[in-house]
């Protein structure tokens, strides 16, 4: 179970990212996580509910946006279309070799906050 | 008031950056490391054994064992005259950089020709995390069947090799090991894939070769 790992790699880094922003509560974060990452999106959901239980920022939702990989036809460079989950063995068309391109992607997107009231502005270093 | 920014950053980028430190100290002592990941079983220290036995006259070999517990596997190398360090992770499934980093602050190993890094047993959580290693090594026993790339993918298409292990069990399976072949073939298509016994020592000198061919090929690249 990784997950739990990989979703206090977000939550530090989601919180890293609001240091500029004194007072900033956690309202949403965005991912993405590709399809060769070994990581299940279903699963970092639920390590990420656990880990945020009971603190106040447990409302904070996290979004995953799924990264299939591709195969592209090495001759023509054309992605074919894959059955979910499924690999082709050669192109479809051609008969030649596929190569697989993306699906590495781990990636923090967007975080989303509150600055509750009576924090007056953030600095900001730009 | 709600807000929104866009960090567009790695998630792993701390163990990024430890994993480059790594690489980089690796570079410049002009040592060979290896991330070897499988499934708990499927032969990594008996690999490991095996090639020690072949090549510890002709390199300086060191070893860094991953597990949830004990010290066996550290052990089953030290007898075998190099030196092992043994991480203890306490139920973590994977190894990071940090940890490595780590161990070797404390292990304090001779100058090495090789490490080997055998990650704790497991086919998918250690994938993702980046420990400043050469390459990865996946290693599949007969026993495990031969549909296994293709359900753990994103091993297969991370790691430069493949090993098949236990190839001696071949005549008493089902195991087809050009169904294995194509699969990883499918998932990364410049990986090399081996098949290795342990035990009658078929493909071992194959697989010590492609060590030492690495090795070889890292000391020639200007670190
Ligand atoms: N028949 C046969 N058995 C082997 C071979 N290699 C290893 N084994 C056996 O497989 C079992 C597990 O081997 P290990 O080398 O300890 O496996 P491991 O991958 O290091 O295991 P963990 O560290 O626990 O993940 C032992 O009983 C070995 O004797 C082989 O080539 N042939
Ligand atoms: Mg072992
Ligand atoms: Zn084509």
């Amino acid at each position: 179970m990784h997950e739990l790992s990989i979703a206090q790699e977000i939550l530090s880094s989601a919180r890293a990212a609001l240091q500029p922003y004194p007072g900033a509560r956690l309202e949403r974060v965005r991912v993405a996580v590709g399809e060769l990452t070994a990581i299940e999106p279903e699963l970092l959901r639920f390590a990420w509910e656990a880990l945020l239980e009971g603190t106040p920022e447990a409302a904070c939702d996290l979004d995953v946006e799924w990264r299939p990989a591709q195969q592209l036809c090495a001759t023509c460079g054309v992605p074919k279309a894959r059955p979910p989950r499924g690999w082709l063995p050669v192109c479809g068309d051609c008969g030649g070799p596929l190569r697989v391109d993306g699906g590495q992607e781990l990636d923090l997107l967007q975080v989303s906050f509150v600055v509750p009231d009576g924090e007056n502005g953030h600095e900001r270093d730009d | 008031m709600s807000e929104t920014i866009d960090p567009r950053q790695k998630i792993l980028a701390a163990n990024a950056a430890a994993a480059a430190a790594l690489r980089s100290s690796f570079a410049a002592a002009g040592t060979l490391v290896l991330n070897l990941i499988s499934s708990p079983g499927s032969g990594k220290t008996t690999l490991l054994e095996a090639t020690t036995r072949r090549l510890v006259q002709r390199l300086r070999l060191g070893c860094i064992e991953g597990d949830i517990a004990t010290e066996r596997d550290a052990d089953r190398l030290r007898a075998l005259g190099i030196p092992a360090y043994q991480i203890l992770t306490g139920g973590a499934c994977h190894l990071d950089a940090r940890q490595v980093h780590r161990a070797l602050d404390e292990a304090v190993f001779p100058p090495l020709d090789v490490l080997f890094i055998e990650n704790v047993g497991n086919l998918i959580c250690p994938t993702s995390y980046d420990l400043g290693e050469d390459f990865k090594v996946a290693l599949l026993s007969v026993a495990e069947g031969d549909d296994k790339p293709f359900k753990y993918p994103a091993i297969f298409a991370r790691a430069e090799v493949t090993v098949i292990t236990k190839s001696d069990l071949l005549p008493y399976t089902s195991f087809d090991l050009d169904a294995v072949r194509r699969q990883v073939t499918t998932l990364n298509p410049d990986g090399v894939l081996l098949a290795t016994s342990s035990r009658t020592g078929e493909g071992v000198d194959a697989w010590c070769q492609l060590l030492a061919d690495r090795l070889a090929g890292k000391r020639r690249q200007p670190a």
